[in-house]
């Protein structure tokens, strides 16, 4: 089953177009003739979920940016009914003798479904990450928001078993968040690396502990 | 991608906004936001109740688990009544369609909370009552079977009749050791990450019940470890997420003992647990159960955790007749 949903994984990243990530990027290692950063990993993120990113590297006047589409899709029986998607760019704003400071901002796409009830939600992901890179590796801190702007919500007849009356339909402002912040490590050898990172969650309200209340994730990219 | 989410942003800016703490929208209204819904005043909290039966029968109050959940998928006992008993049942304060209090409420009464909920049990037994020698039996599943041996041991010359299905432990370490056994989900699985992943969705103030309470309520709709893989259409009304995380917030500080003075009550005990419950073994049923002086064992065949009551093919098979029995050995 595990292998049936990582074909599934890899056939809906290129019929959707959701290419993808190097969210965990080594800005020392990046090379002027490979521009291309693949990566694949395993992720405990709100669920045990594995994630494939591609990433390109370009300079936006003299700034280095990365622009990175991801998606990321929970283990479990059920094959596609939840996963979360996200477009947008990293960019380096300040390189001082290895020290180096970046922002990350995304458009995210998730969906979720269990017995009850389908969401999707558009939301927002932005962070700072800042450290020491150099051209093997490199150690960083991030810290960073994932807000969920708007939810559609489409309860199940099991649901309305429970409650009939349920409204169905988009939900906002918003209806969750939660800020993220952690450090991230990655070793670099040639064209490949290895990236690991990890950190504590936390409800947007700064008191609210999440089912899973730390992220930890590790992966593989491929420079080309 | 991108045509999606300028999709979805159009569809957003054309239709109506709705609040997920609007009450109504997601879960539904508890007693105090609805007067339509039957409720008793006890102890100060509206309470979401009803009765079945002869005013002047034996009272049969039945008790819900949780905390937090409610007394919906506990109504076949409801047949009860026609065998002559006043059959009640009654949401706990913070539970299903009764009124809700915001977590302080709890932990500022410290151990005494588990006395409000005494007492509030206390004050349904007083509402219904009609006549000083009107006999009482209660049947509490889950936590309200704790709740009813802790009950018990407290007031053991109130209480005519006792039944039980599988309460998680009586004393602290019993519940603790129960609860993380039956929610030890595999980090690979359909469960664990449908829990996990909602957080993204969905996050609440500790007093917007109205979204702590729909979240909460995502969670409970099966579980493979309690024998129940099924979920059951219509199980329930709402959960009381502040409650539950409050009430386990204070147990976990105060380590209750639910099975003091049970020494001193002397009818028997009916004790009922799940055949298809894979941490209720019978092991763990006669580990629980010894702390009555004098109990009845009975494995319900072919159902869960949930289904020993809900299961209403189990009721009337087995549940049912063997309660009844037991009553009338009172």
């Amino acid at each position: 089953m595990k292998k049936i949903k990582l074909l599934m994984l890899v056939i809906t990243i290129l019929v959707s177009g959701y290419i993808s990530n190097a969210q965990t990027i080594n800005w020392g290692a990046l090379q002027d003739d490979k521009r291309n950063l693949l990566s694949a990993g395993l992720s405990l993120d709100h669920s045990l979920a594995y994630g494939l990113s591609y990433g390109r590297s370009v300079k936006v006047l003299t700034l280095p940016v990365i622009a990175v589409t991801e998606i990321f899709m929970p283990s479990g029986d059920q094959i596609l009914d939840d996963f979360k998607s996200k477009i947008g760019g990293q960019i380096q704003w300040l390189d001082y003798k290895g020290f180096r400071f970046s922002t990350r901002i995304q458009g995210v796409f998730r969906r979720y479904q269990n017995d009850f009830v389908r969401m999707l939600n558009f939301g927002c992901d932005f962070a700072g990450v800042a450290g020491f890179y150099q051209s093997k590796w490199f150690i960083a801190a991030e810290a960073g928001f994932d807000k969920a702007i708007v939810t559609h919500f489409k309860h199940s007849e099991l649901y309305r078993a429970k409650y009939a009356e349920a409204v169905d339909g988009w939900y906002e402002p918003s209806t969750g968040g939660n800020f993220y912040y952690g450090i991230q490590t990655g070793f670099n050898f040639k064209s490949h690396g290895i990236s690991l990172k990890g950190g504590y969650v936390i409800s947007q309200d700064f008191k609210t502990k999440p089912m899973l209340p730390f992220y930890a994730s590790m992966g593989y990219i491929f420079n080309f | 991608m991108m045509f999606a989410l300028m999709a979805g942003l159009v569809m957003i800016s054309c239709t109506k906004e709705r609040v997920l703490r609007e009450p109504g929208n997601l879960v539904p209204k508890t007693v105090d936001q609805n007067p339509g819904l039957p409720s008793i005043f006890v102890n100060g909290a509206l309470l979401h109740s009803e009765a079945f039966g002869d005013t002047n029968g034996t009272l049969v109050i039945v008790i819900h688990g949780g905390p937090g959940s409610d007394y919906r998928d506990l109504m076949t006992c409801k047949s009860l009544a026609s065998h002559g008993y006043r059959v009640v049942f009654y949401d706990q304060r913070g539970s299903g369609l009764s009124q809700r209090y915001p977590a302080s409420y709890y932990t500022s009464l410290g151990k005494g909370a588990i006395d409000l909920m005494y007492d509030e049990l206390s004050g349904v037994i007083a509402h219904y009552r009609v006549n000083a020698n009107q006999k009482l039996y209660l049947i509490g599943h889950s936590w309200g079977g704790i709740l009813a041996a802790g009950f018990t041991g407290k007031y053991p010359d109130k209480v005519d009749g006792l039944v039980v299905a599988e309460p998680g432990g009586l004393k602290w370490e019993d519940i603790e050791s129960y609860v993380k056994e039956s929610r030890s989900f595999s980090l690979w699985g359909e469960m664990f990450n449908d829990a996990c992943f909602l957080d993204q969705f969905i996050s609440g103030r500790s007093d917007q019940h109205e979204i702590l309470d729909y979240r909460a309520g995502m969670l409970g709709s099966k579980n493979e470890i309690t024998g129940d893989d099924k979920p059951m259409p219509g199980n329930a009304w709402r959960a009381g997420a502040v409650i539950n995380t409050a009430m386990f917030e204070i147990g976990n500080k105060y380590q209750p003992d639910f099975s003091a003075g049970l020494n001193q009550f002397q009818l028997p005990v009916l004790f009922l647990y799940s055949e298809r419950n894979k941490v209720y073994t019978d092991e763990w049923a006669h580990h629980i159960s010894a702390a009555f002086k004098k109990v009845q064992l009975n494995k319900i065949p072919a159902v869960g955790h949930e289904g020993i009551i809900a299961n209403s093919q189990a009721w009337n098979s087995n549940t049912e007749p063997e309660i009844l029995q037991y009553f009338s050995s009172l």
